[in-house]
């Protein structure tokens, strides 16, 4: 009898022990640097300059697609979501993050400070359906980064971001905040040199990319809807026409160089075409501000040589 | 003293249905009341520490408790949402991150916790089996949900119809499973989350279509077209389920900072920092409330236990009644075994020996009683939900 109740009593022990345990899980294991993604070239060229080896910077998207309309891979999702900083040019640049789940935590929004001062494109069609009245997909002007002035305070966004997960070397980054302000405003400085030159030429552009140094530096511009790897149809060139007959550019600014035909098309015409790359994406050659200064090069020679 | 044991339990297996009977009616209330002071005990525990680990919750004017369950169990539905406004407004002040909670809707009537990744650094879930969220009509299960859902990564949940006869309103959602979370102990286990873009998506605010804003596309599909703008009806077909190739389809409408949050957890990094943000929105006119949970939480239980000191006055009479009743129980036993206990005391037992006898079968009687008892409140716990 004795040996029974000492067994059920082991029974009962047993069974009180099978209540739940609440796992905790370790917390994330120490790691090395900082990481910082950011989604397109001029931020993360931005944090690699302020950062300077205090932190990890990466810029995942390929260099042969447009970052504004590439989806990343799920690997590549994955990064974003452990980096410890993830610098987006927001003004609907990355429409991937809108369908992409990221951590609210590390996301920067490099241009909402200036939300007021996007361009919005009034030419594209909205629609509505629901209570939520019109809306487009994609009417804001995402190239903030090409006025110099915008582009300052982007960089200053960031480096607030850097200075808050990598803190150790403030003096260090306060003097690479610096000089990279310089340098930016060097290239603010060029554009406006050869704001005379342009004052009163009609330019043209071959996809309406560049509204932010048309507004900054007041260039007469005017946009058409063209690829440089895509051919020109008929109906385009109608259209062209139609638009020089109003607006006669000479300067047709490219944000790479158009097909043979098409330049030739141009030529005919009178129009000379012009790279004057966006830096969405890396540079073939150089960093940003090489590439940024070249563009400004080629387009004061432009100026220079044409009537 | 062996002779002793060896006496009582045959005595007590003599009369198996009266010991029986005798252990079923003492087990029957120590159960009841052990059971149920330890089952109060322990939610009461479960929603103290969830409140702790939750310090404060944010969300629209309205019934505290509502909120502060809405937040922390994801039960009801808050009368008004916050919007992304107020969450933008909150993050810049510095004093905290803002968790956004989108709690409205079901699948296979598990609450759809729409959310960011940061909550489940904040309550320190981990993925058990598959992957984190990665996209739109992505969600994590929590362990109980899983289980009771028999699903896994790659299995595809939909969404409970929110309104039947809104044939123009939102449309189920096939969720892809993306993983299944570690078992926590929490409200967390009966979740299924999703981003909070996903959560708009249900709502009917987010949502994929075929371009409608080109000239191919049927009259029929069409309320109106103008230069600027064009007005689909609710005939143009929308996608119930994100799928690779029109991901990219899906899209907001309206005002991204007046979409709802139904609830927000403030993860502030230090006292200062979230009695800072309290002071923020103390204001009268203030349309958010920063609670404190645990205060909430413990007016909450104040309330239940008021209640419970009624129980526990029911299960003090109980415990008087059965002794008074086991004290009759054992006097009549006791008339009927008086020749038993003088046919003993003939055969040379001392009247102590008697004594002893009878008190050893009413120990044991009680010990089996309350292992019993022990054993049924173990099986209780077991199955019990740990909140």
């Amino acid at each position: 009898m004795v040996r029974r109740i000492v067994i059920l009593g082991w029974l009962v022990a047993l069974l009180a022990g099978c209540g739940r345990v609440e796992t905790r899980p370790e917390a994330r294991p120490a790691r090395g640097l900082p990481r910082v993604c950011a989604t397109s070239y001029p931020l993360a060229f931005f944090a690699g300059r302020l950062a300077e080896g205090d932190a990890e910077v990466s810029f995942p998207a390929p260099g042969d697609q447009d970052p504004a309309f590439w989806r990343p891979s799920e690997a590549v999702i994955r990064q974003f979501q452990q980096a410890d900083l993830i610098l987006l040019n927001g003004a609907d640049f990355e429409k991937w993050v809108n369908t992409t789940s990221l951590p609210m935590a590390p996301l920067v929004d490099t241009s909402v400070a200036f939300k007021s001062e996007w361009i919005l494109f009034p030419e594209v069609i909205t629609h509505s359906h629901g209570p939520q009245g019109a809306h487009s997909h994609g009417n804001i002007d995402f190239n903030t980064w090409l006025d110099p002035i915008l582009a300052v305070r982007q960089m200053g966004v960031v480096a607030g971001a850097l200075r808050r997960i990598a803190p150790a070397d403030e003096a260090g980054l306060r003097r690479r905040e610096g000089e990279l302000r310089r340098d930016l405003i060097e290239l603010d400085r060029e554009l406006r040199e050869l704001g005379p030159r342009l004052r009163g030429r009609p330019l043209l552009a071959s996809h309406p990319v560049y509204g932010y140094l048309a507004r900054r530096y007041q260039w007469d511009l005017a946009s058409v809807h063209w690829e440089p790897d895509e051919p020109v149809t008929p109906a385009q060139w109608v259209a062209f026409d139609t638009l020089r007959a109003g607006h006669p550019g000479r300067l047709m600014i490219w944000e790479e160089a158009p097909l043979p035909a098409v330049a030739a098309g141009l030529a005919e015409r009178g129009v000379r075409p012009v790279v004057f790359r966006t830096c969405g994406n890396r540079p073939p050659a150089g960093d940003y501000l090489a590439a940024m200064h070249e563009n400004i090069r080629v387009l004061r020679e432009a100026a220079a040589a044409g009537p | 003293m062996g002779s002793l044991f060896f006496l009582a339990g045959q005595s007590l297996r003599h009369r198996r249905g009266q010991t029986a009977v005798l252990v079923f009616g003492l087990a029957v209330p120590i159960y009841l009341v052990l059971a149920v002071n330890g089952l109060v005990l322990r939610y009461q525990d479960s929603l103290v520490r969830r409140a702790e680990a939750t310090p404060l919750v944010a969300g629209g004017p309205g019934s505290r408790f509502d909120l502060v369950l809405h937040a922390l169990y994801f039960r009801g539905r808050v009368p008004h949402p916050l919007k992304m406004a107020d969450l933008a407004a909150m993050r810049e002040t510095g004093y905290a991150l803002p968790i956004p909670l989108h709690v409205r809707h079901t699948a296979r009537r598990f609450p759809v916790v729409g959310t960011t990744l940061d909550y489940f650094a904040f309550r320190r879930l981990e993925v058990a089996v598959g992957g984190q969220l990665l996209q739109l009509g992505d969600c994590v299960l929590g362990a109980a949900a899983a289980a009771e859902l028999r699903l896994g990564p790659g299995g595809r949940l939909p969404t409970d119809p929110d309104n039947l006869f809104d044939l123009a309103g939102s449309y189920p959602v096939k969720l892809l499973v993306r993983g299944v979370l570690s078992s926590a102990g929490t409200p967390d286990d009966r979740a299924v989350f999703v981003d909070l873009k996903t959560a708009w998506l249900l709502d009917g605010l987010c949502h994929g279509h075929a371009d409608v804003t080109g000239t191919n596309t049927e009259a029929a599909l069409l309320l109106a077209r103008t230069a600027t703008n064009v007005t689909a009806g609710a005939a143009v077909p929308e996608d119930t389920e994100v799928t690779p190739g029109n991901i990219a389809s899906f899209h907001l409408h309206g005002d991204p900072a007046d979409l709802p949050v139904s609830a927000v957890l403030p993860v502030a990094p230090d006292a200062r920092s979230a009695t800072l943000l309290r002071g923020r929105y103390q204001a009268p006119e203030s349309t958010v409330q920063i609670l404190a949970a645990r205060g909430v939480v413990e007016e909450l239980l104040g309330l239940v236990l008021r209640i419970k000191r009624f129980f526990d006055a029911n299960a003090l009479l109980v415990a008087v009644s059965t002794g008074l009743f086991l004290i009759l129980v054992v006097l009549l036993s006791l008339r009927l075994r008086r020749a038993e206990m003088e046919t003993l005391f003939r055969i040379g037992c001392a009247r102590g020996f008697t004594v002893r006898l009878v008190g050893l079968e009413l120990g044991l009687v009680a010990s089996m009683a309350l292992l019993v008892a022990g054993a049924g409140i173990a099986i209780t716990f077991a199955l019990a939900p740990a909140w």
